[in-house]
């Protein structure tokens, strides 16, 4: 029951810097993912509001209290890890209560903790077995309940889901999601996987080498990424991204997105874009479709045609890729058929969805 | 029918190595129980015509003694052995966490330093450590061997412990400290039971280095207020006659504590405790 602000938090080890300036507000009841490439400081994050990691900058309160010199344990904080760290020697309840029985709270309030948990992750039958006789989604399911039993200020997941099969990672996502929706609990998640973050988080941040990219609603993050690492990071398959020149013909401004394909600038990125001469154009693979497709023409407007290098099928849509300035497109054509390699194929592109991002900074124009 | 001349050769195979290992063991205990002049016989006399407890007896009746205090020396091997034990499994678990947990400068160094040590025969430190030992005073005494053997032992317990402490993965000690405990209680609770076998492994090596260490002792102790069992099987070593059956009796004096104590402590070893608790 507690908001987290960190102030300016920074982490070096040595001259590496992990964390860079790091200055965020969750409110109470936010559910947050932290998600980045490997190596981007998320974890490193997630340790030092555990206490697990010395900060080396900066501040971190978690409710009003500043909590940088506090052991974990008077955090109030509960983490659940990658590999679990179950307690091996102890069976599911004795993992349960451990954190009350540290505690000194008496057996009917821990017996009557851990029942509650028991019941919410649907563990009732395994309590008496050992980790080493439960499956990995029970497992997985154990550590959570851990972390619930103790009422703390913050959960902390730290890539809760990577080490499941990707069917049980599916599931668990929509445990974790009901999970946050009942305990009302703010919750601070760190995952490498853009779709976990899509789908669970209030708010996404996106990471890369210890600072933060773009801090959004997973919706705003996909609609209106800040710069081209957010823009291909975020979103699957990735936006495809195309280096581009800008060339003036008839006082018009065209983007030439292939040596004989020239693409009209949208009106609203006229003046933005009359000053360079090179641009990076961002397009994502479902606003790059076969005309075929489409019912309403005149609405998209521009099209042009591409010779089909491979094609992907995936049931409910089929993956076309060619090129484009010899970098790989990924087009989705939904209501797929049977696609030739070599086949030409008009594709129309709707230019008010179209990311631009300058050619010096990758940043959005 | 193949599968069963199979199963009765490694039977017969086992039974031979086996038997090798332990003939000088067998030995020893029948020699124990029959008279000397029966051991010294010619030709040898295989199995004994009569078996005797004669040397026991000799040399536990307690109070004025027949032959050898064997008493004084079980008790001197008891007290030497446990105590020197205890302390470099004490020190060898913390310093084994240590070097498992922490960096610290100059690690590498000192652990390389600690196994350097291991090296250094016994034997060539039995002059200094004499004279050393004579200026403090410690010759003769227990504490003074009890020293040695913790010396000796402690580079080994750290080594072996540091090695089980590395394979507990350490978020178990994290996620015990977010879980409330301090970081000594996580070690207690959670990490010193993972470990327990690689602890009792420890404890076994240098109880029974200890136990068995002859060496070292026999420059160090002198009478019945230090000496140990390996030490006191001299005592049947006289001019002109040696008593074989005495000192096969005390060597089986020695080895069935050794025995038992393995014996309870391997049910502790066994490894793979640590599964399941993370995603193995």
């Amino acid at each position: 029951m507690a908001e987290v602000n960190l102030k300016n938090l920074t982490k070096k080890y040595g001259d590496v810097v992990a964390v860079q300036n790091m200055n965020l507000k969750i409110p109470h009841n936010e559910f947050l993912v932290l998600v980045g490439p490997s190596g981007c400081g998320k974890s490193t994050t997630l340790r030092m509001i555990a206490g697990l990691e010395e900060i080396s900058g900066g501040e971190i309160y978690i409710g009003d209290e500043l909590v940088n010199n506090k052991e974990p344990k008077d955090r109030n904080v509960s983490m659940v890890f990658q590999n679990y760290a179950l307690y091996p020697h102890m069976t599911v309840e004795q993992n349960l209560g451990f954190s009350l029985k540290i505690a000194k709270v008496d057996k009917a309030e821990i017996e009557k903790k851990v029942t509650e948990a028991v019941s919410i992750l649907g563990l009732d039958d395994l309590r008496k077995r050992k980790p080493s006789q439960l499956s990995g989604g029970q497992r997985q399911r154990v550590a959570m309940g851990r972390a619930i039993v103790r009422r703390p200020d913050a959960f902390l997941f730290d890539e809760p889901l990577s080490n499941l099969d990707a069917k049980l990672r599916t599931q668990m996502r929509t445990e974790i999601k009901k999970l946050h929706q009942k305990l009302k609990t703010t919750v601070i998640y760190v995952t490498h996987d853009q779709v976990e973050a899509m789908t669970l988080a209030d708010r996404i941040i996106i990471m890369k080498e210890g600072f933060i990219e773009q801090i959004g609603s997973p919706i705003e993050v996909f609609n209106n990424p800040v710069n081209v690492f957010v823009a291909t990071f975020i979103g699957s398959p990735p936006m495809n991204v195309i280096e581009c020149d800008v060339i003036t013909q008839n006082d018009n401004l065209f983007i030439k997105i292939d040596t004989d394909v020239l693409m009209p600038c949208p009106p609203s990125k006229k003046d933005k874009l009359l000053k360079s001469s090179k641009v990076f154009v961002g397009i994502r693979a479902e606003d790059i479709v076969p005309s075929e497709n489409s019912t309403d023409l005149e609405k998209k407007g521009w099209n042009f045609e591409k010779s089909i290098e491979l094609a992907e099928p995936l049931g409910t849509e089929t993956q076309l890729f060619f090129k484009l300035n010899d970098k790989e497109i990924i087009s989705r054509m939904y209501n797929p058929r049977v696609i030739q390699v070599g086949e030409k194929i008009k594709f129309e592109v709707d230019l008010a969805k179209i990311h631009f991002f300058d050619h010096e900074t990758e940043k959005a124009i | 029918m193949v599968r069963k001349i199979k199963k009765i050769t490694y039977w017969l195979l086992t039974f031979l190595v086996m038997f090798i290992t332990c003939l000088p063991g067998i030995w020893i205990f029948i020699s124990a129980f029959r008279p000397n002049a029966e051991i010294l016989s010619k030709p040898a006399n295989w199995f004994p015509d009569n078996w005797t407890i004669h040397e026991f007896t000799q040399m536990f009746s307690i109070k004025g003694y027949v032959s050898v205090p064997a008493f004084d020396y079980l008790m001197n091997s008891v007290i030497i052995s446990l105590t020197s034990t205890v302390i470099a499994i004490t020190i060898g678990m913390m310093g084994g966490y240590a070097f498992a947990r922490f960096n610290f400068k100059g690690k590498n160094t000192i652990f390389l330093g600690l196994m350097l040590a291991r090296a250094v025969p016994g034997i060539s430190l039995s002059l200094p450590l004499f004279i050393l030992w004579a200026k403090l005073g410690l010759i003769n005494t227990s504490f003074g061997v009890i020293i040695v053997y913790v010396a000796m032992n402690v580079p080994f317990t750290i080594w072996l412990t540091d090695g089980f402490f590395r394979q507990i993965p350490k978020e178990m000690s994290e996620v015990a400290r977010t879980d409330g405990c301090t970081r000594l209680q996580a070690f207690w609770n959670v990490e010193l039971p993972l470990a327990g076998p690689g602890i009792a492994a420890a404890g076994i090596f240098a109880f029974l280095l200890s136990w068995n260490e002859y060496a070292l002792a026999s420059v160090l102790t002198r009478t019945i207020a230090s000496k140990t069992l390996p030490i006191g099987m001299m005592d049947y070593l006289s001019e002109f006659t040696i008593n074989w059956a005495g000192m096969c009796a005390i060597a089986v004096v020695m080895i069935v504590p050794a025995v038992i104590l393995t014996f309870i402590v391997q049910k502790h070893l066994v490894s793979g405790l640590t599964f399941g608790g993370v995603k193995g």
